[in-house]
């Protein structure tokens, strides 16, 4: 009697596990009975199917990330750049989403991976590389998404979130051929400051001698004419004194010029006794 | 995911909505629920089986209990926990003990809220160096179509539990893409010497608001707190040239400086030398004029005297200065009466008197040391 208890007593805990399913707040769930989609179960929560007849598959429903890998594609100036993209997207249609992928991520992340390479290679083929980096990076992004999101809403249930570029990279010949612009920008940049400087020391230095001529020549002129001006108060003072009496400064001047030149143990006189001096030296006369 | 599940503790507390009965009701709840069960059913049996039955009972009560225990949670000031029944969100609690129906009704993730984490863009240390390493995921183009190697540090917490437990998958990764996303367009909206040097802050400031308006797109549930710039460089193929022109900056200073120095020497020495030759000629006028207004007095005396008596003091004044002049000088007088050719060595008159000069000044030298011989031949040789 008691075993019979215990044995229906865990017969109904088999049949009642079997028959629950916990559906989390991250999941969505199908049901499905023999194959055939009977529900689907949005609604995070305790649930109930019937056993051996209905199946249940859940499928994640937060964000999802599709990191593609880094695509190359030609700009119009024919231009390679390596775009690195990512996309964010979840399920919204979990039966259309079934249906479509057979319920595996991997196989909707790979579709929408095709698609959003498609819309970026024949976006980046409209436009030139500095459009593409800065100008309509948005733009490139919009559309894209624009794309995606139809795409993906009809055909597998999927809504696209965000599309975005992560990064955008040139090849490495036109790396090298921008490296070396680059280079060339920051010589000329370079040479225009050592150059700027070499302007401003000389304008500088021009300046400072500029000054220093003009000083030394004011200070020429004036003391030219204090010279002058003390020439011309001596030449006053000679003129008043001797205008008294010429014939005696000339005398006078002369005696004075003798006594200067004649002043030197080496000079040698030759001199006439008959001179004015020698008057009394003969007093035969 | 750092979401922990729960630990059972001491002392609980119903704070749930479930409002789990006092311990003491459920321990009697559930004696009665097995004595109607089972022991109601049993209640003509023998005793050993009776017994047995009865261990069995409280084996199954203490069974329960335990089952009970398990939960309890607690959680930390800085945490938040997230109830879920059946996999549904039931309710989220703060700091303090708690209890949830046990394993498999409900269970507890818990969330540091408080926690800063960082995670950083570029750096040699990043843990998502996927898709061909760290130069790939800082090396960006400006929109002068420059390339500048940029490296992040983003600092984010988690403030919505339930949005970063259930929104997105790996919510980490999605910030990391964000900011490398945005990063990259913010860079490329500015030119490059912006990003170099004056627009750093800005382009971090840019970063973190056009990130954070993303993830709340997304629901990620977390909060950008900051976005630091660590380094923001020019690639290391054309570092060196940007170095020079660093350099080139400096030397643009230096000649200036130098300019400036020689300005500042030459300048002020000019204006001493304006100084000197004012004072020269100041100097010179003042003695012309004194020279003058003495000589002319001297002469105005003598002319005064010589008015007097002009005869006498023209005729002392000639003889004295002859005298003078021939006292001081070699003297040879010549008789022209005499008509006779007269031959005067005028060469040696001059060439003796030099000698016996020149005689006297080496005798001087040779009496002073014989040290200083050759500096005294050389200086007597110099004389001659």
């Amino acid at each position: 009697m008691n075993k019979i208890i215990i044995i229906l007593a865990v017969l109904v805990a088999i049949l009642l596990s079997s028959s629950l399913y916990t559906v989390n707040e991250t999941q969505v769930a199908i049901k499905l009975r023999l194959g055939e989609i009977v529900a689907v179960e949005n609604e995070p929560g305790l649930k109930f199917k019937t056993p051996f007849v209905n199946n249940v598959v859940t499928f994640d429903k937060r964000i999802q990330t599709l990191d593609s890998a880094a695509e190359s594609f030609l700009t119009v100036e024919k231009k390679n750049v390596v775009v690195d993209s990512y996309v964010k997207w979840r399920i919204v249609d979990t039966q259309k989403f079934y249906i479509s992928t057979g319920g595996a991520m991997s196989s909707a992340n790979l579709r929408l991976a095709q698609n959003n390479q498609d819309a970026l290679r024949s976006e980046f083929s409209k436009r030139t590389i500095i459009e593409v980096v800065s100008d309509e990076r948005e733009a490139i992004m919009a559309s894209v998404k624009g794309k995606l999101k139809s795409i993906a809403e009809d055909e597998y249930g999927i809504e696209v979130i965000d599309v975005r570029i992560k990064r955008i990279e040139l090849s490495q010949e036109v790396r090298n051929s921008v490296y070396s612009r680059m280079e060339t920008e920051r010589k000329g940049l370079a040479n225009k400051y050592r150059s700027e400087g070499a302007e401003e020391a000389e304008k500088i230095q021009a300046f400072a001698d500029k000054e220093r001529t003009i000083i030394l020549a004011n200070a020429y002129r004036d003391s030219e004419k204090v010279r002058g001006n003390g020439d011309a108060i001596s030449a006053s003072n000679y003129a008043e004194a001797y205008n008294q009496d010429v014939d005696f400064y000339s005398f006078y001047r002369s005696l004075e010029s003798y006594k200067k030149s004649f002043n030197q143990q080496g000079d040698v006189l030759i001199l006439n006794p008959d001179s004015e001096f020698f008057r009394h030296f003969n007093p035969s006369e | 995911m750092s979401q922990k599940q729960n630990g059972a503790e001491m002392a609980w507390n119903d704070n749930n909505n479930q409002t789990p009965p006092e311990l003491d009701e459920v321990i009697k709840d559930f004696k009665n629920k097995f004595n109607s069960t089972f022991g109601g059913s049993s209640s003509g049996k023998s005793g050993a089986s009776k017994a047995a039955k009865g261990s069995f009972k409280y084996i199954l009560i203490l069974a329960v209990i335990v089952w009970l225990l398990t939960g309890i949670y607690i959680v930390d000031p800085a945490e938040r926990g997230v109830v879920l029944r059946f996999g549904a969100f039931q309710t989220s609690t703060t700091q303090g003990p708690h209890w949830h129906i046990p394993y498999p009704i409900e269970s507890v993730y818990k969330v540091n809220v408080e926690q800063v984490r960082a995670t950083e863009i570029g750096f040699r240390n990043t843990q998502n160096s996927y898709s061909g390493g760290v130069s790939s995921e800082s090396l960006m183009l400006t929109k002068d179509e420059n390339m500048v190697d940029v490296n992040l540090a983003v600092q984010y917490k988690i403030v919505d539990a339930k949005a970063y437990l259930f929104n997105v998958y790996q919510p980490e990764l999605t910030l990391s893409h964000v900011v490398q996303s945005v990063i990259r367009q913010v860079v490329g909206d500015n030119t490059m010497d912006h990003v170099l040097t004056t627009g750093r802050d800005q382009v971090a400031q840019e970063v973190k608001t056009a990130s954070q308006a993303l993830l709340n797109d997304y629901g990620v549930g977390l909060m950008i707190t900051a976005v630091t710039m660590q380094d923001a460089q020019p690639p290391i193929q054309v570092k060196a040239s940007f170095d020079d022109v660093v350099k080139a900056r400096e030397d643009e200073q230096r000649y200036i400086n130098e300019a400036r120095a020689y300005a500042n020497d030459i300048v002020p020495k000019a204006r001493g030398a304006s100084q000197r030759i004012m004072a020269e000629a100041e100097a010179y006028k003042s003695q012309v004029v004194s020279k003058s207004e003495g000589e002319a007095y001297r002469f105005t005396q003598i002319l005064t005297e010589y008015l007097k008596a002009p005869e006498v003091t023209k005729e002392r004044l000639y003889r004295e200065t002859l005298e003078d002049v021939l006292s001081s000088t070699n003297k040879v007088i010549v008789d022209s009466s005499s008509n006779s050719l007269m031959y005067l060595p005028i060469d040696q008159l001059i060439n003796s008197n030099r000698t016996s000069k020149t005689s006297s000044t080496v005798n001087t030298f040779q009496q002073t040391p014989s040290g200083q011989d050759d500096q005294s031949v050389l200086r007597s040789r110099e004389n001659r």
